[in-house]
Order: C-alpha cells, then structure tokens, then sequence
C-alpha cells in the first residue's frame, strides 16, 4: 500500500512536470511542423533565471517565475525569427522539417554554451520556491515546492487549453496547425504568430525549469535531460496531440515512478527506453497521433 | 549506369586535384614532425572516416539516423574484445568489429522500415542511449564499464613513437581515401540513385518498381560497416575506448560537421570535419567559447548555404568554369527527383528484384 501510494504521488508529480515541458513541443509540432531543439535550453535558463532570482537577489518565488516566463518568452521569440523565419522564404526548395531541427539545435547549442561561458560549468544550488512539507501516509514526505510545481504545472497547462480554445490568438494557432494556408487565405497574420507560438511554448518550459533547478540543479546542461524526456513524451503521445501529450506524460510519469520504487532511480531512464521502442514499433505514430501523418 | 564502377566517374581535373592532393598528405609527416599536430590530425582523419559512414545514411539515404555513434562505439568495442580474447591477429579483429558494425546496424535498420523522420531520429537514438547505458553499467569487466575499455596494443607498436604516429597517419589516410572512393562510386551507381530517389520522392520512387527495404538495409550494411571500422581504428590509435565517444556532445559536434561541410556530398564529411576540428583545436582552451562558435556557423551555413560549404563551393566554382560534375552537389539543395529517378529506371530496378 506505501508502494501504491508513492507510486501514484511521484505519479502526478512527475507527469505534471514532463507536461509542462513537453506540451509547449507539442504546441510548436502543432502549428509549425518543427520539432524544436531548443526547449531544452529554455529550462536550462529558467533554472538559472530562478537561482539569479532566489539565490542572488533573493526576491519572491513568484517573482522568479513571472521574470522567467518573461525572459523565455523573448528567447523563445527570438529562436523563432533567428531560425524559423530566416528559413520561411526558402520554404519549397528544402527539407523545412530537417533544417529547422538543425538550426533549433544550433541555437540549443548556443544557449548552453554561452550559459557555460557565463555561469561556469558547476552545478549551483536553488532554494525551494516554498519550504517545508507534509507527511501524507505512512513516512512518505511530500515537500510543498512538488505539489506547488505540480499545481502551476496543471494549471498552466490548463490556461494553454483555454487560450486555445477560447482567444483570438488561440484559435489562430489552431487554424494555423490544421490548414497553413487556408489560414493565411482567411487573414491569420502567420509571420507573428510564429514567434508568438515559439516564445510562448518556450515561456512554459522555462517556467518549468525555475522548478527543475530548485529540485535538482541550475547548471549549462541542466537542460538535455528535460529535452530527451520531452522528446519521449511528444513522440509517445502523437506528434501534434496536445491531449496526447498529456496523457503520454502521466503514462511516462507512471513507468518511471513505478521503476524507481520498485526498481531503483537507475533503471528509470533505459526502461523508459526500451518501453519507446517496443512502442514505435508497435504503434509508429504514438498513441493519439493520425496513422496517415506517420506512415509513407 | 548498371552495377558500381570500381571508381567514381569524375573528369581529368578533378582527379589530378585529388592525387595531388593525396599526396599532399601523405607527404606531411614526412615533412613536419610536431607530434601533438599530427595526433589530432590523426583523431580527426579517424572522425573523417566515422562522419563518412553516418553521411551515406544521413545525407544520401535521407534516414534520420541519430545511433550511428553505438554503431561506431560498437565496432570498437567488438574489435577490442576479441583482441584480448580471442588470440587473432590485429587486423582481423579490425574488420571484425566492422562486419559487427555492419550486423548491428542492419539489426537497427529493421524497426525503422515502418518509420520516418523524426520518429525514426528519436528509435535509432533510444537505441544508442540503450547501448551507452549497458557498456557503463557493465559489471562483468568485458567492456570496462564506465573507466573505459581496458588498454589494447597497438598496430604498431615495435616501432619507435615517431615512426608509430607515422603509420597510423598512412593507415587512416589510405582508409580515408578508400573509403571515399568506394561511397563516391556507390552513391553513382545504382544502388545510390535509388536511394537518393527514395530519400526525395519515397511514393515515386517506390512506384517506380525500387524497394525502400532492401535498399535501406543495404545503405545500413554499408554505413555500419564504416562506422565500425572508425569504431575499430579509433580503438587500436588510442588503445582505449569509453563510452564517452558515443555521447551527446559527441554526437552534436559529428553533426555540426556534417551539415557545415555539405550533407550528401562526398566531399562534405572531409570539410566538414577539418574545419570544425580546427576550430576546436584553436579555441580548446574556451570550452564554452568553442561551442559557441561552432552553433554560431551551424546556424549561419543552414540559414544561407543549406547545401554547406561544398555547395557553396561548387556553385562558385560552377560559375567561374562548367568544369564541376554536378553528380557532387548535394540533390537535396538542387533540384527535386523526377530527373534523377527518370536515369535510375534502368539500372534501379535490378536492386528491387
């Protein structure tokens, strides 16, 4: 019973958090068929946006978060006019999908070695957004920073939902995802609402990251980690699929809580793996993606 | 076009650039003796050859193959274990740890048949952390584990250290040249139009009457066995292995290479490689600045040069003289397939059959 408890808490923890960080992928695929490599730095820099903050300034925990919703933003923004909207024009002659992957990667590659410049490579130190914590049942301690980064995590990825759904600009995006360009016919202004969409998936990753860093560390590659999850979690759920998205972070969420409890924390990732394959295989376009997108 | 020819077709000129250029480096040791230069010449001939292989499935069979590195650690290790076990002579393990290359490979290749793009990138790469995660929680001593594999003699060893950096020089320069000839001369063939057709029109292609399996278990056979043998040398130059060649930011650098020199062309990995490696070589105390500038150009030559610095080279040199074969630049910069398909109707069926 402690095991099942644990299990389903680490559970939603961890799922709410791989969400996060992989919805704002999701949510790039989505509208502008490119995989982007750089979200991963965006936690990266989230995480020492929170450390400048807490540690250095010591300033409010909300305080860290908005500034790095703020700051991942403009990167995000300014990846997508450095290496999207540069390629935009040359669309037809190329493999738009591969290049873009290449140029993300290269502003990934950027990002973290310019953090490494600056920050140097050691691993630093972030002080819980929120102290404390409650013991639920049994010995089993939940410390307050994970059910806090588990609730901005849903309720984030709850406010994307209604943006989507309900603004203007959120049903831009969708237009956009579904028919480039029937959109463009019906008006939607695309050239801004790529870096609108970029900077704003960017902006949940680096949110994600200011909690990433205070439960393990700020450092350059505090990122690649994150990123290789977020991969996992987009492929398994269906390129494209916000809602599969969602479910393959809890699915993942739940392999990994249940290999680390039952297992050991050094099997979770190679597990996690090999559960991949046998799914590709199995199943190549995830679980809610469309058969027709991932098949010749 | 039927069957490859024993040599790529190319004019007069080219070839009389390429001895002479062969030469060149083959003379350079004998020349210049500075042994910390001709060391890391000799580990980037080594990527040369590794960035080879990874171009024909990357670059000419278009297969977003991101496990080439296990491939290439693989072939290492392979070779490493039967030099200390198994009692055979050097060079057979060499080519051993290639044909195991080559085997593991194709073995890769199977669950991607029913992928691409993207998915197929994200498979071969779960694969290569799968192999990376096995060798360094390996508690059976038979790889070394995280320490890396235990030291392996050299090829060369009863020579003096001069005369040893000297022959390792020769040895990976004539793979180099090889190797480059044999892939220039199957990218030409059939084999190679058919996959450059499936890699730019798969339902054309396929229509056509060329069957994407048997060719893309053929170009894995190929690239896997390159890479293995890299694997291989890299083990018997270094005497060692760790499972650190085959990590990311291995693997991001042997990437950034590629796509600088020209994906798809013959000449690309070799530019590619150089250049990268020498600025690697002259920022190497500036870690972070070094990275830096590397993303920097990668994002500069994807954004103006998509065809990297060998297309960019043959452009310039197409406008100043048509002495340029235009085989050599890169079709997915140019032009799409229909052309290319249409020459390959001949000679690409008998792959299929």
């Amino acid at each position: 019973m402690t095991n099942v408890v644990g299990i389903l808490v680490t559970t939603i923890i961890l799922g709410s958090i791989y969400g996060l960080v992989a919805i704002g992928m999701t949510l790039i695929y989505g509208a502008l068929r490119i995989l982007d490599m750089s979200q991963g730095s965006m936690v990266m820099i989230g995480g020492f946006v929170g450390w400048a903050i807490l540690v250095s300034a010591s300033w409010n925990p909300v305080l860290a978060i908005l500034i790095a919703f703020a700051a991942t933003f403009i990167l995000g923004t300014l990846t997508e006019l450095v290496s999207v909207q540069t390629l935009m024009n040359k669309r037809g002659g190329i493999d738009f999908e591969m290049v873009t992957f290449i140029t993300t990667f290269a502003v990934a590659m950027i990002l973290e070695n310019v953090a490494l410049e600056i920050f140097g490579p050691q691993q630093r130190n972030v002080t819980p957004v929120i102290s404390g914590g409650i013991n639920i049942y049994n010995g089993i301690y939940l410390p307050w920073q994970e059910v806090a980064m588990a609730l901005v995590s849903i309720a984030l990825m709850g406010g994307l939902g209604l943006f989507l759904a309900r603004t203007r600009w959120g049903m831009a995006i969708r237009a956009v995802a579904q028919n480039l360009d029937a959109a463009r016919l019906m008006g939607v202004p695309v050239n801004r609402l790529y870096p609108l969409t970029m900077g704003l998936a960017s902006a949940l990753a680096g949110v994600a990251g200011v909690f990433l860093g205070s439960l393990y560390f700020a450092s350059p590659t505090a990122g690649d980690l994150p990123l290789l999850q977020a991969l996992i979690v987009v492929i398994f759920g269906g390129l494209g699929s916000l809602a599969g998205t969602v479910w393959a972070a809890y699915l993942i969420g739940l392999i990994q809580a249940t290999t680390q409890v039952l297992i050991g924390d050094t099997w979770a990732l190679p597990i996690l793996y090999a559960i991949i394959l046998i799914v590709l295989i199995v199943r190549p376009q995830g679980l809610l993606g469309k058969p027709a997108e991932a098949r010749l | 076009m039927t069957g490859p020819g024993l040599f790529p077709k190319m004019n007069g000129t080219r070839w009389g650039l390429s001895v002479v250029a062969i030469a060149l480096f083959a003379a350079f040791p004998l020349i210049y003796n500075g042994q910390y230069v001709l060391s890391v010449m000799v580990t980037t001939m080594v990527l040369i050859v590794l960035n080879a292989s990874w171009n024909f499935s990357l670059g000419v069979a278009g297969v977003w193959n991101f496990g080439q590195l296990a491939i290439y650690a693989l072939g290492g290790y392979g070779a490493g274990i039967l030099m200390l076990h198994a009692h055979l002579p050097q060079w057979i393990c060499i080519l051993l740890g290639a044909a195991f290359g080559a085997l593991v490979s194709v073995i890769m290749a199977l669950p991607t048949l029913r992928l691409f793009g993207i998915y197929t990138s994200l498979l071969t790469f779960a694969f290569a952390e799968i192999v990376q995660y096995a060798i360094l929680n390996d508690g059976s001593g038979l790889t070394g584990g995280s320490y890396g594999f235990p030291m392996v003699n050299g090829l060369f060893d009863s020579m003096s250290p001069d005369g040893q950096m000297r022959a390792n020089y020769w040895l990976v320069l004539a793979v180099i040249v090889i190797t480059t000839i044999s892939l220039a001369a199957i990218t030409q063939s059939s084999l190679g139009i058919g996959l450059r057709a499936a890699r730019d029109a798969p339902a054309y292609a396929a229509s056509r009457g060329l069957s994407p399996i048997k060719m893309r278990l053929a170009a894995f056979a190929i690239s896997g066995f390159l890479g293995g043998l890299a694997g291989a040398l890299y083990l018997v130059i270094e005497q060692s292995i760790s499972p650190s060649a085959m990590g990311l930011t291995a693997m991001s650098i042997d990437v950034t290479m590629l796509v600088i020199g020209g994906l798809g062309t013959n000449l690309g990995p070799i530019i590619g490689t150089a250049i990268v490696s020498i600025v690697q070589a002259l920022l190497v105390t500036h870690p972070g600045v070094e990275l830096t500038v590397v993303g920097i150009v990668l994002l500069v030559v994807v954004v103006f040069a998509p065809g990297g610095l060998v297309g960019v080279g043959s452009d310039l040199i197409g406008r100043v003289g048509s002495w340029v074969d235009e085989d050599d630049v890169a079709p997915a910069a140019t032009e799409p397939t229909p052309a290319a398909v249409g020459t390959s109707s001949t000679g690409g069926t008998d792959v299929a059959e």
